[in-house]
């Protein structure tokens, strides 16, 4: 089993390399990206020999390397994980990101600070992976923790643009509340199991207590940008494309769904918690589907249908079926990122156009990027036999049939075909049609590193669902039987999803409304979220910051009722002490005056 | 005033003080006082201003009702017990001490006595201000030494809390530096008399360091003619090292550790506590700040900022000073920097 | 200790009689080699105390903050060389002897057996530190500033002074490696509430806790760069240092007494925070965020569990790094932009990168991110704090949000964003400033490899 620790850890040692460099100077080089690149495909191949090696054999390890500290009880070690998750995870992670890094070196190759750019995106895939890899509460926080916080940085990349900042601040502010779930978790586990390891903690007590269950919920919401903290992920939009597709795809917002999956066997028997993320997970999905509908930036539209995948993990999760939510991370990732490089590679020849109403007629002018768009859009239909079905059906069965909550089941499927929908306003407006941009941009996508890396993943999301699917045991029972309208369900209303779109989308093509619909402001305005939480609540946090904290509570209470009333005391107390008029008459009055005083108070 | 006479009327003065230290005989005690007292008069109006004659006039008058009180007291204690000595007299006797205590505080000008301390001062020239502040202190305070046990100590301490509190309050309104170094003086005789009962030795301790801060702050004023706050605050073209020394001796003066002033404070409470007398410690250390406050005020505009008006007199520090004080340095180390020495002090007890 | 304290001394000598010109070079290396000297007081073999005399002695709570001190005095000579550029070489001097004379304070108190000496030194370090706000200060601000730090502290101390020597009367002894070995429980009366207040609060005062902070801000924003450095670096862990002495002493009143404190502290916490979202001035920022920083401290130390000790003492460490740092940086920016206020330097990403690196590395460190020692502080505290109470969660967890909010705010405000016009033509960053932000870093992340050094007594 050598070869199995060893490799995982020359993978971690060559993702690691390129950052080592620094200190020599390399990174000056005009090659640091395709290094960069270079070392991701490395380790992407290094990591295939494990996971092959954990296909065949099934075992599962944990390595502990360093040992960082005791606290009283507590140990804390750097020590990695090598599960059915990790192990499956790396390789998939790893060879979305080369195709990323290699997409990118083509998206940012004006950019001056395209090296630093490159390290940025290699440091947020090592710290994905560190949180992936994790074996205890502390290492996955470090993981954790600096996923939120390269993103923060890739997100606004373009520091000169205000909306990037604005994006990058909303994103760390909502993972920070996520993040007070996790911190809370973790009190708790060390209060009452005292241990921060995985297999301890799984081992002690399957009964938990709700409190850090709920802990671990909202540090998933918070990442994995569920109903209530979700409107970081479209505006993180700000950021490039390249890092739009790491974030979306194999890195970050998957990150808490993978918190959840890491916790299961915490979770498997609490009902309460299932049906919390069962609801959390369908709300989700239905509105940010909803949402997506009606934007016009065609990032955006990708970004909400990344939230509403989210949430049907989340409903995978809520259904007790965390391998499945699992398989439909990695499948998600292949085609979510092909989605964003497609749309990067269409914004970029239109001349940093987002717009989906200024394109249209790209299937000529674009065809590989387009029937790239259309496969990956299928795939994340659920077309059969594309990568996303084979994760999707067995959701959409498994929640059919499982006797949970009907109402969560039903939005499940209306979001499952709202999927459709929008897929289809895209490749509609995008890619059918007469075109709509200025005619001036020169549009070319014959540049190898944009090709090859859609390519990849196109390949990827076509067969990679198969591949992953059928090599890997289930480790669920998956559903044996159903009745046959309950099979074809999905299928069903994925089908009525892409006709109806399809329908609607000629009809109304030159249509305006006059005045737009109260359902249509709804999905344009996101569902009035920004207007009713998103804003006012920082809105009031920064009043209050302002005028009770500092201008009510420091400048005025705290300042007149301290320094100010004793300085005003003294200074009224001195002045009726040290008021002489120089009379000597009076002097000796008062002289007089004290010492009968005295003779009567001692008397 | 000429040489001779000046001698001869410094040598009274002395001798009056070292009359009343030596004596354990009331009348000679009195004798020295008196002696003392009208000896410093013509020295108080050396100046021949208005002013100091006011001064002097004040100081007569005061010093003069002091010693009627003194010798009333002592004839009276004389009709009762027969005896002169100083250490014979009637604790029990109410009016006796209290008059006593009347008496020799309104000669050191301590509250509800201090009117006269901050306008004679001002009205004297500094170096008879210091003669005034740090000399004519000795003289009652070897009285009060000598027969503390027979005082009533609540109305001592009542005094001395009383004179820390109007020495404080009353600096706090002054720009006059000659004021605030009475109302000074005014709060340390506080400080001395609250412990007086209970260590006298530590009133020594006090007073010493009292003194030598004392004279080194009029020193240094003198040197230049310092007599308002306006004035320091041109300190520091004239002489800058002064600045920075007026700095160390106000902040000692003050009390702050780790200079010399804070030893006087500490052994002080130290001893207030350990005769359980915490409330009375903690207000007086608090009265403290009071002073500390203005004498900060003081600092401030001579050594921490630099006085913003153009001034013609740029670069007077390369003329050597004509007043030339032999113990300056030695003082100053010696009342700022003496706070490691305290185990020798203790041994005081 | 002497081996420190001498050669701290000496350093006065150093600088008087060196060439105007070498001042700078001779004091950094001075001071950096006494650094050298510190460096085996970590060895603290069996967890036991280096007893040097019956005088000094240094601990595994101590050392390192006496070599956080030590360790300053090289940085805040780096850091002030630009500020002092037009000084004469007389006012450099006497300027640098207060930083000695600072330095050879805060290493005494430190390492003080008898807690009266350690009130008399803790006091000392008030003079050198006033000064050097008060002098060297750029506004007229200064003056109410100076007279804010020296007033509160004073006050607040001024108890303290009654209650050792009261404690002293009747324990017999202020000794703290006797006092570990006998100590008596407080009697419940209001007495001695009132003793455990008068001891408690010239350390509160001087953390600050909230309410009592008010000359925090003042201080840090009128001193010059040196003076905000080793205010928020070490004068203010003399108070978590103070705390963590002398609760020893008052033991069973404590848990009673420290309710409100806790509360208020949790409340300061959240408010301070919220002030510093709204900040415009940049070092009034980084004041307001080391008194909430500080508020964990005090929470963790009021609570006295072992863990909050360890978190206490490491949040107190990493504290005085990163925003010595912030305000190194904070000053970096006013020598260029000649104004506090961070609305006026604007994407200074552009101009100076590297500095942007720091900033950066500083701001993260500020926001406590993992596995940097700040979040081994801040997390020991919050675990400490949900034990004793599952509900400080909320706000425990609110300050962790809004100090990532205000750390990023800070970095996005003077960094990020649309440069100002008239930063054209600023200067590049002096290889000086590079060095000292290093200087900064440098210990905070190898100290992260090794966190329990700074974990205190109860590692």
């Amino acid at each position: 089993m050598n070869l199995y620790t060893s490799f995982m850890l020359i993978t971690l040692i060559i993702l690691s390399l390129p950052l080592a460099t620094n200190i020599l100077y390399v990174h000056k080089n005009k090659a640091y990206a395709s290094y960069v690149k270079l070392s991701i495909a490395y380790a992407f191949i290094t990591s295939i020999i494990p996971t092959t090696l954990f296909i065949f054999s099934g075992q599962e390890m944990i390595i502990s390397n360093w040992h960082w500290m005791i606290m009283q009880t507590l140990k804390l070690t750097l020590s990695f994980k090598l599960d059915y998750f990790s192990i499956l995870f790396v390789p998939v992670a790893l060879f979305v990101t080369w195709s990323i890094m290699e997409f990118s070196m083509w998206y940012m190759h004006a950019d001056p600070n395209i090296n630093q750019f490159f390290k940025y995106l290699l440091m947020f895939l090592i710290t994905m992976l560190i949180l992936v890899t994790a074996n205890n509460l502390f290492q996955l926080f470090i993981g954790w923790e600096g996923v939120g916080i390269m993103s923060f940085l890739l997100i606004g990349w373009w520091y000169g643009r205000t909306d990037a900042n604005t994006a990058a601040l909303q994103a760390i502010l909502y993972n920070r509340i996520g993040d007070i779930g996790f911190i809370l978790t973790m009190a708790w586990f060390l209060m009452y199991s005292n241990t921060w390891e995985f297999q301890q903690l799984f081992m002690l007590d399957n009964n938990l207590d709700m409190l850090p269950l709920v802990g671990l919920l909202v540090a998933a919401t918070g990442k994995s940008a569920q109903f209530g903290l979700h409107p970081w992920l479209p505006s993180a939009m700000e950021g490039p494309t390249p890092v739009s597709a790491l974030l979306h795809s194999s890195t970050m917002v998957v990150a808490g769904i993978f918190l959840l999956i890491r916790f299961h066997p915490l979770m498997e028997n609490n009902n309460n918690i299932q049906t919390l993320m069962l609801c959390l997970g369908a709300i989700t999905t239905l509105f940010t589907a909803i949402c997506a509908l009606t934007q016009n930036d065609i990032k955006k539209i990708v970004a909400f249908s990344t939230s509403s995948q989210l949430g049907l993990m989340m409903v995978t999760m809520g259904i007790n079926q965390p391998y499945l939510a699992f398989l439909h991370i990695c499948n998600h990732a292949f085609f979510k990122a092909m989605l964003f490089m497609c749309s990067g590679s269409i914004i970029h020849s239109l001349n940093d156009e987002q717009d989906i109403r200024k394109m249209g007629g790209l299937f000529k002018a674009m065809p590989f990027t387009s029937s790239s768009l259309i496969i990956g859009s299928l795939a994340l239909t659920g077309m059969p036999f594309l990568t996303g079905f084979y994760s999707k059906d067995l959701i959409i069965e498994s929640t059919s049939t499982s006797n949970t909550n009907a109402w969560a089941l039903l939005i499940t499927l209306i979001a499952t075909s709202l999927t459709a929908v929008y897929s289809t306003r895209i490749i509609f407006y995008v890619l059918l049609g007469q075109p709509r941009f200025i005619s001036m941009p020169i549009i070319n996508e014959n540049n190898p590193l944009l090709i090859n890396p859609i390519k990849r993943l196109v390949i990827g999301s076509i067969f990679a669902g198969f591949f992953l699917s059928f090599n890997i045991l289930p480790m669920n029972t998956p559903q044996m039987t159903m009745p046959t309208y309950l099979k074809l369900m999905a299928m069903a209303v994925t089908l009525l999803g892409f006709v109806l779109a399809m329908e609607l989308n000629i009809m109304t093509n030159n249509l305006k409304l006059k005045i737009p619909s109260s359902t249509f402001k709804f999905s344009n305005m996101l569902g009035f979220f920004p207007t009713t939480m998103h804003r006012p609540i920082p809105l009031l946090n920064l009043y209050m910051g302002q005028n009770t904290a500092s201008s009510l509570l420091d400048l005025t209470w705290l300042e007149k009722t301290m320094p100010k009333i004793m300085s005003k005391t003294q200074m009224t107390l001195s002045t009726t002490i040290s008021n002489q008029k120089g009379l000597i008459k009076l002097y000796f009055m008062s002289f007089i005056a004290s010492a009968l005083m005295m003779f009567l108070l001692i008397s | 005033m000429k040489l001779p006479i000046l001698t001869i009327v410094m040598t009274t003065i002395f001798t009056g003080t070292m009359l009343t230290m030596i004596s354990s005989h009331w009348l000679l005690i009195w004798i020295g006082l008196e002696i003392n007292m009208l000896s410093i008069i013509p020295i108080l109006t050396k100046n021949q201003k208005p002013r100091s004659t006011e001064a002097a006039t004040k100081y007569f008058l005061t010093q003069a009702t002091a010693s009627m009180l003194l010798m009333f007291t002592i004839v009276f204690n004389a009709m009762h017990s027969g005896q002169w000595t100083t250490t014979n007299i009637d604790p029990n006797n109410m009016i006796v001490s209290l008059t006593m205590i009347i008496a020799l505080t309104m000669k050191l000008g301590m509250t509800p006595f201090h009117f006269w301390v901050p306008e004679v001062t001002q009205g004297v020239s500094l170096m008879t201000g210091m003669l005034l502040l740090t000399w004519q202190k000795l003289a009652p305070i070897s009285i009060m030494m000598q027969m503390f046990t027979s005082i009533n100590s609540i109305i001592l301490l009542l005094i001395a809390l009383m004179s820390v509190l109007v020495g404080g309050w009353g600096g706090l309104n002054q720009t006059q530096l000659r004021k605030i170094l009475a109302y000074s003086s005014i709060a340390h005789m506080g400080w001395m008399m609250a412990i007086l009962t209970f260590c006298p030795s530590l009133t020594m301790l006090n007073l010493l360091i009292y003194l030598m801060l004392t004279i080194i702050m009029f020193t240094m004023l003198n040197m230049n003619t310092n007599t308002t706050t306006l004035t320091l605050s041109n300190l520091w073209n004239k002489s800058p090292t002064i600045t920075m020394m007026i700095l160390i001796s106000l902040l000692s003066l003050g009390g702050l550790p780790p200079l010399t002033g804070f030893l006087p404070k500490w052994v002080i409470i130290q001893e207030l506590t350990k005769n359980n007398n915490i409330a009375m410690a903690t207000v007086m250390a608090i009265m403290a700040l009071l002073n500390l406050y203005f004498y900060m005020r003081l600092i401030y505009s001579t050594s921490l900022t630099l006085f913003p008006t153009p001034n013609n007199i740029k670069m007077k520090w390369q003329f050597q000073p004509k007043k030339r004080s032999l113990f300056l340095s030695p003082l100053i180390i010696l009342s700022t920097l003496t706070l490691p020495l305290s185990p020798v002090f203790s041994t005081l007890n | 200790m002497l081996k420190i304290i001498i050669p701290t001394i000496m350093l006065f000598p150093v600088i008087w009689y060196s060439n105007s010109t070498m001042i700078w070079i001779n004091m950094t290396s001075c001071s950096l080699m006494i650094n050298l000297m510190t460096l085996p007081l970590l060895n603290q073999a069996g967890n036991n105390s280096n007893n040097f005399s019956l005088t000094f002695f240094s601990d595994s709570l101590s050392s390192p903050l006496l070599m956080l001190t030590v360790w300053l005095l090289p940085l805040m000579i780096m850091a002030s060389q630009h500020h002092l550029m037009k000084e004469s070489p007389t006012r450099k001097k006497l300027y640098l002897s207060m930083l000695i004379s600072l330095q050879m304070f805060l290493i005494m108190t430190f390492s003080a057996t008898e807690l009266i000496l350690f009130y008399i030194l803790f006091e000392a370090t008030l003079i050198p530190t006033l000064i050097i706000i008060t002098r060297w200060g750029n506004q007229t601000e200064r003056l109410n500033a100076g007279l804010y730090f020296l007033f509160y502290t004073l006050i607040g101390s001024l108890p303290l002074l009654v209650a050792l020597i009261y404690v002293q009367i009747s324990l017999g002894s202020l000794n703290y490696l006797v006092m570990n070995m006998w100590f008596q429980d407080m009697s419940s009366s209001w007495s001695s509430n009132l003793l455990w207040l008068a001891c408690i609060m010239a350390f509160m005062v001087k953390m600050p806790l909230y309410g009592l902070h008010l000359w925090l801000p003042k201080a840090h924003v009128e001193a010059p760069i040196a003076g905000s450095m080793v205010l928020a670096a070490v004068l203010l862990k003399l108070g978590g240092y103070g705390m963590l002495r002398l609760t020893i002493i008052l033991n069973p009143t404590t848990k009673i007494m420290a309710y409100p404190f806790i509360m208020l502290c949790l409340w300061g916490m959240i408010m301070t925070s919220s002030i510093c979202l709204r900040q415009t001035d940049l070092k009034s920022l980084i004041a307001y965020s080391s008194v909430s920083h500080m508020a964990l401290v005090i929470v963790a130390i009021l609570m006295q569990t072992p863990w909050s000790f360890m978190g206490a003492t490491a949040l107190m460490i990493a504290h005085g790094l990163t925003s010595s740092m912030l305000f190194c940086l904070a000053n970096s920016n006013y020598e260029r932009i000649h104004s506090r206020t961070m609305l006026l330097a604007r994407g200074l990403q552009a101009f100076l990168p590297l500095m942007a690196t720091w900033w950066l590395l500083a701001s993260l460190t500020n926001l406590a991110l993992p596995p940097f020692i700040n979040l081994i502080g801040e997390l020991f505290v919050i675990m400490a704090s949900f034990s004793w109470s599952n509900v400080t969660i909320t706000m425990t967890g609110l300050n962790m949000l809004i100090t990532a909010l205000y750390s990023l705010y800070m970095l996005t405000m003077t960094q990020r964003g649309k440069f100002t016009y008239h930063i054209h033509n600023i200067k590049p960053s002096h290889t000086r400033e590079n060095t000292l932000m290093s200087m900064h870093m440098l210990p905070l992340i190898m100290l992260t490899f090794n966190p329990k050094i700074i974990m205190g007594l109860t590692y």
